[in-house]
């Protein structure tokens, strides 16, 4: 017997555990992922520009194994993203609640969405 | 005599930007870019799917100089952003007992921006290796 | 060394004042107290409220960071007066508050009540595994068993965690950061078995989830219990307890 109201059980967990993923994902491979993609890939410095050509990407995107990184890695960083947005927004007091969670994860929800359709989009 | 009137002071509406919470706010704010450049290859999918012009088009955006620059400002905030994410690491785990004593946390952190590091290399290193 | 000489010294202290049936709010008094090197913040209150003004509330008992019942913002930072040292404060006035994020009843002195209230939520017991009777034998445990939450153990609810706290200031029914040091002073202890009822009080807003990882409640505890810890692994403890509850008898709610 409690004397105390048990608070009804936050649904906090179904956002935090996605943002652990992507803040572990991207602590572990983020700085090399930008380095490639974003660095040495465009500037063909340690790396062909044609590392990531179309027909390259387009392999990449095809292969099973290669959606379910692409899908990880953009997921699951947007996810990260959107958890600590939206809480320094909630801070930072710049709005409604409401519409600083359309504008943080309902983002991150909806790129998940197209990321999945397009990663079908692309075929096998 | 004696009256109860307790005075709640309000919170100042900027504490966030201020020491000692300012720290924290920047670490929160590394989010920014881990989200930035997930929506960078977002729009490379996107891109791709469209088909090898638009593709073209991408590539070209990520060889302009203003991508570099943002690359490279992203890169800063991602390294800020695996420092503070293994300094936190600690704290959401249960304490570890090596040896019937805590693990300090600290150690921990080192160990874990190692491997991080690590990782991040050796993800480099395949990379240079597939693209030779 | 010469008496006279130091006794001429003199350090102004600006305290926050209030007296609810004469201040409509708090404002800041002066005061100038002789200086000796080894004084403390306490022992120049006590030396206003002696000689210059008996008004001055403020609470204090055992002078030696053991009853935490000193805790007051010093420099803008959540310290306890016994414990911190005149000397070791940058010169010129030293600004002295009551806690923040708890309501002020008079001068330095701030309501507990809402405290230790969540205290006494998270069942600050241990409820054994196994009851034993007496002729049973004591619970044994050993030295690493020990080590899992003893320093979870050395909280002396000053309440500076929660003074540290923003998601605290913005949100008063956070359970905060020392209710769960407590909380995980008795889920980590072996002979303990009732982590699934104190998982439980805590899962909700109000909760662990209100904790947004800032960290300070463990940079200004005076006794390096590591409150930041005890919210944030239990973070973890409720996200698994989410999902897992589905797998427990009677745990989906």
């Amino acid at each position: 017997m409690s004397q105390f109201v048990q608070e009804k059980r936050s649904i906090s967990p179904l956002f935090w555990l996605p943002f652990g993923a992507g803040g572990m994902l991207s602590a572990l491979f983020g700085p090399a992922l930008i380095l490639i993609t974003g660095i040495l890939a465009p500037t063909g410095f340690l790396l062909p520009q044609s590392f990531e050509s179309y027909d390259h990407a387009r392999a990449f995107a095809q292969n099973p194994l290669g959606k379910l990184v692409l899908l990880a890695i953009i997921a699951l960083f947007l996810w990260h993203g959107a958890e600590r947005i939206f809480l320094t927004l909630k801070d930072m007091k710049a709005g409604p609640l409401l519409n600083l969670k359309y504008a943080t994860y309902g983002v991150a929800a909806a790129v998940t969405v197209v990321t999945v359709l397009l990663l079908l989009a692309v075929g096998f | 005599m004696s009256e109860r009137r307790p005075y709640r002071r309000p919170m100042s509406p900027t504490w966030w930007a201020n020491p000692p919470y300012r720290a924290y706010t920047l670490r929160e704010l590394t989010g920014v870019a881990v989200a930035i450049y997930g929506l960078v290859l977002f729009f490379g999918l996107v891109c791709l799917a469209l088909g090898p012009g638009a593709y073209d088009g991408y590539l070209a955006f990520l060889r302009s100089p203003f991508s570099i620059v943002l690359h490279l400002l992203l890169l800063a905030a991602m390294v800020y952003h695996v420092v503070t994410w293994f300094e936190t690491l600690p704290k959401t785990q249960p304490k570890l007992i090596v040896d019937g004593k805590p693990f300090p946390a600290k150690k921990m952190t080192d160990i874990a921006i190692k491997v991080g590091a690590g990782c991040s290399l050796v993800l480099l290193l395949i990379a240079i290796w597939v693209g030779r | 060394m010469p008496e006279a000489a130091t006794a001429v010294k003199t350090v102004e202290l600006k305290i926050l004042r209030y007296r609810p049936a004469s201040d409509e709010r708090p404002a800041f008094g002066s005061f100038k107290v002789p200086y000796t090197e080894d004084m403390s913040v306490l022992e120049a209150l006590q030396t206003i409220k002696d000689t210059l003004d008996g008004t001055l509330s403020f609470r204090w008992s055992c002078r030696m960071a053991v009853c935490g019942s000193c805790g007051m913002m010093i420099n803008g930072k959540p310290q306890l007066a016994c414990n911190t040292l005149l000397r070791n404060l940058p010169p010129g006035p030293v600004t002295i508050e009551p806690l923040n994020n708890f309501p002020i009843e008079r001068d330095l002195v701030v309501s507990v009540g809402d405290f230790v209230k969540k205290i006494e939520s998270i069942y600050p017991y241990i409820i054994p595994k196994e009851p034993k009777t007496v002729a049973e034998g004591p619970y044994l445990q050993t030295p690493a068993q020990l080590a899992a939450y003893e320093s979870f153990s050395d909280c002396i609810n000053c309440m500076l965690c929660y003074a540290a706290c923003p998601q605290f200031g913005e949100n008063p029914n956070f359970i905060g950061p020392g209710a769960m040091a407590l909380l995980q002073r008795y889920n980590g202890d072996s002979r303990d078995g009732g982590q699934q009822k104190r998982l439980d009080t805590i899962h909700g807003e109000d909760g662990v989830w209100s904790c947004t990882a800032v960290g300070y409640c463990s940079e200004v505890c005076p006794k390096q219990v590591d409150p930041a810890n005890a919210v944030n692994q239990n973070k973890t403890n409720s996200a698994f307890d989410f999902f897992l509850r589905f797998l427990r008898p009677g745990g989906a709610r």
